[in-house]
């Protein structure tokens, strides 16, 4: 079965600098896809193609939520234990990342003087090919300045100064509420990992691993421990925490079926224990053994 | 206005009550409005209801270039004047009223991420399929929105605007689907708020809150303005508990002018 997913380099110990990127190669692992993973740096696809790109058999598809659809229709779905209102939640949470967070993210990464001049375009030129690396930062910046102009502007204000004061609040605003929907847990609906993960994971995971100058949003997402550690889980558990240059058909995505397995399996034999351990509290606090049991705690 | 100005200013708001005279904006309801624009419109009203406010609509061929965003509806109230459901619910939060305190933090996060869904998919396709449809543009978009001006100013408005919607298609990467896609679209987002609504009366159960208001007006507007074509009505009336959803609303919210609508 020939496939082959096209997309950015990875960099400060991710498998992906580019969100969309991020966001399919996390579904792929919680998914248990196999996918070759080519990267596009260094070549002259850094300019003619649009990433992430799927090349699954004869067809090609592109954009995150067309190719997450097509992993779902060839059996590998990340999804399937959803119930019927959790698949809605999952659409209008991902919306809600499309309207209040991407803004702001483009924003920090290639509007920002500060962030681009010393982080993004030495990046990407130094990732991209002669004699495109004169012009893919400054397209990909472009392309992000009027999507945040064209989106965002009220139309007598098109000056970027005057948006970005609304665009930060409302990213923080984004990321409380994203806060508060996680709470506690280790992954926005239960204990696996849903497409939900992989597009939130997709989205703050560059924001909280890049060595910004100038990050306001940084800071305010380093304040909200829960994020951190969803991001920080996914990357040790589905990811090696090492940064590797990815070629070809890399050796690990033969295991990562394996290991997925075996941690559905492990985090099932920790609720049951966690299970008979509350039954084994219960038991011992019961009035036959009252005198003998210590309060739990 | 700068963010700082901005709470000033909503702070010597608060102060005020609500006035008897406070009047909200839209273009003209027969001959120029147009779908996303009703849509909008619907929404505000039907909030300013759900919090018992009172508010006269008036109809101004030049509403859009009045608002302060260029975005329509605007509410005139005293001495502010407010645009779009997102800082009329804060302004009016300011003034004491408010449809969604009794939530807490889980639901008002969904409650936000429900309104950019509608915003971010049923907002878009409306407006994808009044502009970039070429069909519907020439039939109905354009001759309805330049209907008020004469020769050649309403040429040159009607085709700015519809410049100015394909190049934010473009930007979001809207432009490369076609209306099937974006009908299918349209779908989806339905099922999502069917299967949030399931059987109870409103999105967060007893209370209607500014999602209702939001949901009702867009679907309301879909099922009673008349397209080109029926298949975006049809696209909605698939799902049964939405409708009741805005019949419900209607009967409760709009009983005064039931005899000019009907679903």
């Amino acid at each position: 079965m020939k496939n082959l997913l096209l997309c950015w380099g990875g960099d400060w110990d991710l498998p992906s600098v580019h969100t969309d990127s991020l966001i399919v190669l996390a579904y792929a692992k919680f998914s248990g896809a196999k996918l070759a993973v080519k990267s596009i740096d260094w070549t002259w696809r850094t300019i003619t193609a649009s990433v992430p790109q799927l090349h699954y058999e004869a067809s090609t598809v592109t954009e995150p939520t067309q190719i997450l659809n097509f992993l779902r229709k060839q059996r590998f779905n990340a999804d399937y234990e959803l119930t019927a209102k959790q698949g809605a939640d999952t659409m209008a949470y991902i919306a809600l990342l499309e309207e209040k967070l991407r803004p702001a993210l483009l924003h920090t990464f290639w509007v920002d003087a500060d962030n681009y001049a010393n982080l993004t375009r030495p990046w990407f030129t130094s990732h991209s090919p002669f004699p495109l690396n004169f012009f893919v930062p400054g397209r990909q910046a472009s392309l992000a300045l009027s999507r945040i102009l064209l989106t965002k502007a009220e139309s007598p204000l098109l000056n970027i100064t005057e948006v970005e004061g609304k665009i930060y609040s409302e990213a923080k605003e984004c990321l409380n509420l994203l806060s508060h929907r996680l709470g506690n847990f280790h992954f926005f609906f239960g204990d696996t990992p849903t497409s939900l993960d992989a597009f939130v994971f997709g989205h703050i995971a560059p924001l909280i691993k890049a060595p910004l100058p100038s990050g306001q949003l940084q800071k305010h997402l380093n304040q909200l421990d829960n994020l951190c550690q969803f991001c920080n889980t996914i990357l040790k558990n589905y990811f090696n925490a090492s940064a590797e240059k990815r070629t070809d058909c890399s050796p690990t995505a033969i295991h990562d079926p394996v290991d997925a397995n075996l941690q559905k399996l492990t985090q099932l034999v920790n609720k049951e224990s966690n299970l008979i351990e509350k039954m084994d509290d219960n038991l011992r606090s019961s009035p036959q053994h009252r005198p003998n049991s210590t309060p739990p705690s | 206005m700068s963010l700082a100005a901005e709470a000033f200013v909503s702070q010597i708001a608060a102060a005020e009550p609500w006035p008897e005279k406070a009047t909200l904006y839209q273009p003209l309801k027969e001959d120029q409005i147009l779908l996303s624009d009703s849509a909008s419109s619907l929404a505000v009203q039907t909030f300013l209801r759900m919090c018992g406010l009172p508010v006269q609509v008036s109809c101004c061929a030049n509403a859009e270039y009045m608002s302060p965003s260029g975005k329509v509806p605007f509410i005139h109230v005293g001495n502010q004047v407010v645009s779009e459901l997102g800082p009329i619910v804060q302004f009016i939060k300011a003034k004491g009223h408010s449809l969604s305190d009794g939530l807490d933090d889980v639901q008002r996060a969904e409650m936000k991420a429900y309104m950019e869904l509608v915003n971010n998919m049923l907002l878009t396709a409306e407006l994808y399929i009044q502009w970039c449809d070429d069909y519907t543009a020439t039939e109905i978009s354009r001759p309805r929105y330049s209907s008020p001006y004469s020769w050649p100013l309403n040429h040159i408005l009607a085709y700015q605007k519809q410049w100015e919607v394909r190049r934010k298609m473009n930007a979001i990467g809207w432009s490369g689907k076609n209306l099937e896609q974006v009908y299918e679209d349209v779908s989806q987002c339905c099922q999502a708020l069917s299967q949030r609504l399931g059987t109870q009366p409103y999105f967060f159960n007893k209370q209607p809150t500014e999602l209702d208001a939001l949901v009702f007006g867009h679907l309301f507007t879909i099922l009673t303005t008349q397209l080109t074509n029926d298949e975006l009505a049809e696209k909605v009336k698939s799902y049964t508990n939405l409708l009741s959803f805005c019949h419900r609303i209607e009967q409760t919210y709009f009983k005064e002018d039931k005899g000019s609508r009907s679903v």
